[in-house]
């Protein structure tokens, strides 16, 4: 068997290779395909929405922990009551402050 | 058979007008953009086999390639607005389906190489999942047992020849739908499937004269 006849018989048995593996059927999904993915996308919906923990949800505690972000991160003057307001009034730099007599 | 796609060129450029499947793709997109369920299901029950034999060719495994499958479809349910129109629908399919099969590969490789040091250092017991056989009994036939050697080398190839291989010789694309796909050149593609075929072709003892 010559070298040239070796190769024409591999050649052919590459090519029959080949067109064996696309004979081959297609592999399909099982029935049903669609409604596993609505099923899957209706998963990861939901899994989106609970990362944040339910009470972050409620609309009272968010007002609640906004209120309170808002109060502890400010200068709070808003809130300061008048008495303790009007000493710090009375401050000017470079000078000590009066106390109010006992 | 998978649906025509448009020529290389016209994966890079809006398709000329008139083009039927283009502007069917349009026209799909369009609806899903809007959230038509309807446009949804059509779209999977056009795509499905397609997305998923492409996954089922890299993976080999039917339940990894449901999972990659639905991973695909929901990627797209999510990702619609993001789609350009620059390529054909199905390109940017297979481009999904190609892309997170391969993702699924590596992260199997790792959760197996993972569960083995787990299980030498002894913090696991349970014994190391193995892939699972499918092979037929008519693969004791010698042509069905050099057809499942063939995968087997397929599945070693590195990963752009196996997809190029895959969709050349399972999916039947041709150079220019591969090159859309890989987002390279026809030219790339060729060099991809000759060093796939002559890796292949000397495994399996098959002295390439021409490949």
């Amino acid at each position: 068997m010559s070298d040239s006849d070796f190769h024409a018989t591999s050649d052919e048995e590459w090519a029959g290779l080949m067109q064996q593996l696309r004979r081959q059927p297609r592999a399909q999904p099982q029935p049903f395909f669609y409604a596993r993915v609505r099923a899957r996308l209706a998963t990861q919906q939901a899994a989106a929405i609970a990362w944040l923990p339910a009470w972050v949800r409620r609309p009272a505690y968010a007002a609640l922990l906004g209120a309170l972000v808002l109060a502890v991160s400010g200068d709070n003057a808003a809130l300061r009551p008048a008495a303790s307001a009007s000493q710090s009034d009375g401050y000017q730099a470079g000078q000590p402050t009066q106390l109010a007599p006992r | 058979m998978a649906p025509s796609l448009p020529l290389r060129a016209a994966s890079d450029l809006p398709a000329p007008p008139g083009t039927s499947t283009w502007a069917a793709d349009a026209t799909l997109v369009a609806q899903l953009r809007q959230g038509s369920e309807a446009a949804f299901r059509t779209l999977v029950a056009r795509f499905q086999d397609q997305v998923y034999s492409t996954a089922f060719s890299l993976l080999r495994s039917p339940e990894e390639a449901e999972d990659v499958a639905q991973e695909v479809f929901v990627e797209v349910y999510q990702t619609i607005n993001r789609f350009r129109g620059e390529a054909a629908l199905s390109t940017w399919l297979y481009r999904l389906a190609t892309s997170r099969a391969l993702q699924h590969r590596r992260r199997l490789t790792t959760r197996k190489r993972f569960a083995f040091f787990t299980s030498w250092l002894g913090f696991a017991d349970h014994s190391l999942p193995e892939p699972p056989d499918h092979t037929h009994p008519l693969a004791l036939l010698e042509e069905a047992q050099q057809l499942e050697l063939l995968r087997q080398h397929i599945s070693r190839l590195p990963p752009q020849q196996q997809v190029a291989f895959v969709l050349r010789h399972e999916q039947e694309l041709s150079y220019e739908e591969i090159a859309a796909v890989l987002n390279t050149t026809t030219a790339a593609v060729e060099s991809l499937l000759f060093r796939a075929r002559r890796t292949l072709r000397h495994h399996l003892q098959f002295s390439p004269r021409h490949v």
